[in-house]
């Protein structure tokens, strides 16, 4: 089942959390929203689930073909999994799984021994069958996380929405979960979209990634295409570290740091003053000049506890910068704090 | 998850933070604990135990005789009658404004929040002023009420209005912290699971706030049965009729009839200590039911 919103706007007082948003979502799609924190992404997966009411003016809801948009939240059967779960406390995980069945109305009730057996399928879907009887409170943060996923695809959703998912777990627990994540996603391949601040997250899991930044689509598209084709100064700077350069454009030429190259690609972009981006891993480092554009600096802070080597660079021009290498490199250079080395910066970004 | 904290828990989190820096000497200990305690027994114990002593001075039979008193038994029926009114009643606008205040935002809930601290904050006598004034042969809705052949104030709909004004902050004071630290994501969960607003209250709401509305109700049922200064104002004080037990009490006390006055009022110092044994056991499951809370669940791990 497809989901398409469009043209959605919702202000709370004089806050714009969203602000004329449009998105499709594919059939069978695992999307990510990813923005930081105010940057409207829970607002539109609360306004899709029917949770809240975009403004007046707004466009259609579509799941499918159908017009959602004046659905109550309890008949567009959505699953939805909250933060902090918002497992029911006085209940156990079974009563917690079995409730989106009980409150069906009578006619579209399961019988008892239906429900008892949906309930047990799904905890084992979730691998907490042994747990049917304990209480909320007795879980651990990722039992919970996964009682929260099996009470919401209890009701059949047609789309399943996550808030945060991982949110409120720690970082080993997080990475295990969202592994499962994705195969529990091949396996029922129910129209999901989850929304996430964490980057790395959203780029692991996500068919495609939605960036959110001040009530507004940023851009969207695979995690390949986000990350190395960024096309907003803030879509490159949420996605990972970079380095910027205060640089100019002067005949198809960009001036930055002491150094001067061709721009990337031919964008016509005016003669003036330019931005130029640079991630770490794409920075390299030579002892000696190798004949590509390069400039001179040198070595501040290493910090090379880590599977990367990570070192502090202090341009010759003054610009300080990141950049990243593998542990063979670095010992292979010889390098260490201080030493004088030349930077040849690859995969330029340019924003005017 | 931390488990919300509610009013019940409050001296359960203040014991369990005493640390040593803030333990003093054991004379200055003493000295507290003894001042106390010599409070307690003069102020409360003491007259307790002086209201049974007065009811039985006479001896038992004295005791049952003036129990069985035509008067006191329509006093204890009226007052029994009013709390079956009011506590219920208040219970519900209590869950119902507290409902309003934390689960939704509309214009005037800072006013209602302070409105519904009206009743402890104004002197009974007043609030019993209110209503003569409101419903009273020359109040506002007087003549009309006259009209409809209705009385309301020196008769028993008066005594159950009062007594529902005085009572009603109890249950709304109680829940409000409570259902604010809970929240609204179970009632989201509950709703996006299909389930309607009676459903989602009765599955979701009502087991989660139900100790603390089981507290107010008995802090309520005590207020109710026990109000004096508002009823007393509105009850006209017919023998048999308007009388409720405190003011039962106060009729026979200034007749010298104290053996007559002091039995009843050892009902009243009996329903006393039903409450406080009725708190203290609901406390104690609160806090049960917190402590299971605060047991940490299994480590994570993924099988």
């Amino acid at each position: 089942m497809s989901i398409s919103v469009q043209r959605i706007t919702k202000t709370f007082g004089t806050f714009r959390a969203l602000d004329d948003v449009s998105l499709h979502v594919a059939a069978g799609e695992l999307l990510a929203l990813l923005g930081p924190s105010g940057s409207g992404k829970t607002t539109l997966l609360r306004i899709i689930a029917g949770l809240e009411r975009p403004d007046r003016g707004s466009g259609p809801i579509r799941f499918h073909d159908e017009d959602v948009a004046h659905r109550h939240v309890g008949d567009r059967r959505v699953g939805f999994v909250f933060q902090h779960y918002a497992l029911f406390r006085h209940m156990s995980v079974f009563e917690n799984v079995a409730f989106g069945l009980r409150v069906r109305p009578r006619r579209e009730r399961p019988s008892r021994a239906e429900i008892d057996a949906k309930v047990h399928k799904l905890l084992k879907l979730v691998q907490l069958d042994f747990l049917a009887n304990r209480y909320p409170q007795q879980l651990s943060g990722g039992q919970r996380q996964r009682v929260a996923l099996a009470r919401a695809l209890a009701m059949e959703p047609k789309v399943l929405l996550l808030d945060e998912p991982f949110g409120a777990l720690d970082a080993k627990v997080r990475r295990q979960l969202r592994g499962w994540l994705r195969r529990l996603h091949d396996e029922i391949h129910v129209t999901s979209v989850f929304v996430t601040h964490d980057q790395e997250e959203a780029l692991e899991l996500a068919d495609r990634v939605v960036v959110m930044n001040d009530g507004r689509i940023e851009q969207i598209g695979t995690p390949d295409e986000v990350f190395h084709r960024p096309q907003t100064r803030f879509v490159l700077n949420f996605l990972g570290e970079v380095n910027r350069f205060h640089g100019r454009l002067e005949n198809g030429m960009v001036h930055f740091a002491a150094m001067a190259c061709p721009t990337p690609e031919p964008n016509g972009m005016a003669d003036g003053p330019a931005e130029v981006f640079v991630r770490p891993h794409d920075v390299q480092i030579d002892v000696q000049r190798n004949g590509h554009p390069c400039f001179p600096a040198r070595i501040g802070h290493v910090h090379s506890a880590g599977p990367l080597v990570r070192l502090e660079l202090i341009a010759d021009s003054g610009e300080m910068l990141l950049a990243e290498m593998t542990q063979e490199r670095y010992r292979a250079l010889g390098l260490a704090p201080e030493s004088r080395v030349y930077v040849t910066p690859g995969d330029i970004k340019i924003f005017t | 998850m931390p488990a919300a904290p509610t009013t019940l828990d409050r001296s359960k989190t203040v014991a369990g933070r005493r640390a040593g820096a803030t333990t003093e000497p054991w004379w200055i200990r003493g000295l507290l604990i003894g001042v106390t305690v010599v409070f307690l027994g003069a102020f409360l114990f003491v007259p307790l135990l002086a209201v049974f002593a007065q009811a039985l001075s006479k001896g038992v039979a004295a005791y049952f005789h003036s129990l069985i008193d035509a008067d006191a038994l329509a006093s204890i029926r009226l007052t029994l009658l009013t709390a079956a009114i009011s506590v219920p009643a208040s219970a519900l606008v209590g869950v119902a404004a507290a409902w309003a205040i934390t689960k939704f935002d509309f214009v005037g809930k800072s006013l209602l929040i302070t409105v519904i601290d009206l009743p402890f904050t104004v002197s009974p006598v007043v609030a019993g002023l209110i209503f003569v004034l409101l419903f009273g042969r020359r109040g506002w809705l007087g003549p009309w009420l006259d009209a409809q052949g209705i009385q309301i104030i020196f008769a028993v709909p008066g005594i159950v209005l009062v007594t529902l004004f005085v009572t009603f902050p109890f249950v709304a004071r109680e829940l409000i912290p409570l259902m604010q630290a809970q929240g609204t994501e179970e009632e989201e969960a509950a709703r996006v699971l299909g389930a309607s607003g009676w459903r989602m209250f009765r599955r979701v709401t009502l087991p989660n706030i139900k100790w603390a509305l089981l507290y107010g109700v008995i802090l309520c049922n005590a207020r109710a049965m026990g109000e004096f200064g508002a009823v007393s104002v509105v009850s006209g004080h017919i023998r048999g009729h308007t009388n409720t037990m405190p003011l039962h009490v106060e009729i026979l006390y200034n007749d010298y009839e104290f053996v007559g006055a002091f039995t009843v009022a050892s009902l009243l110092a009996m329903l006393a200590l039903v409450t406080l044994v009725a708190k203290s056991i609901i406390e104690w499951r609160a806090a049960r039911q917190m402590a299971a809370a605060e047991l940490t669940g299994p480590r994570d791990e993924l099988e």
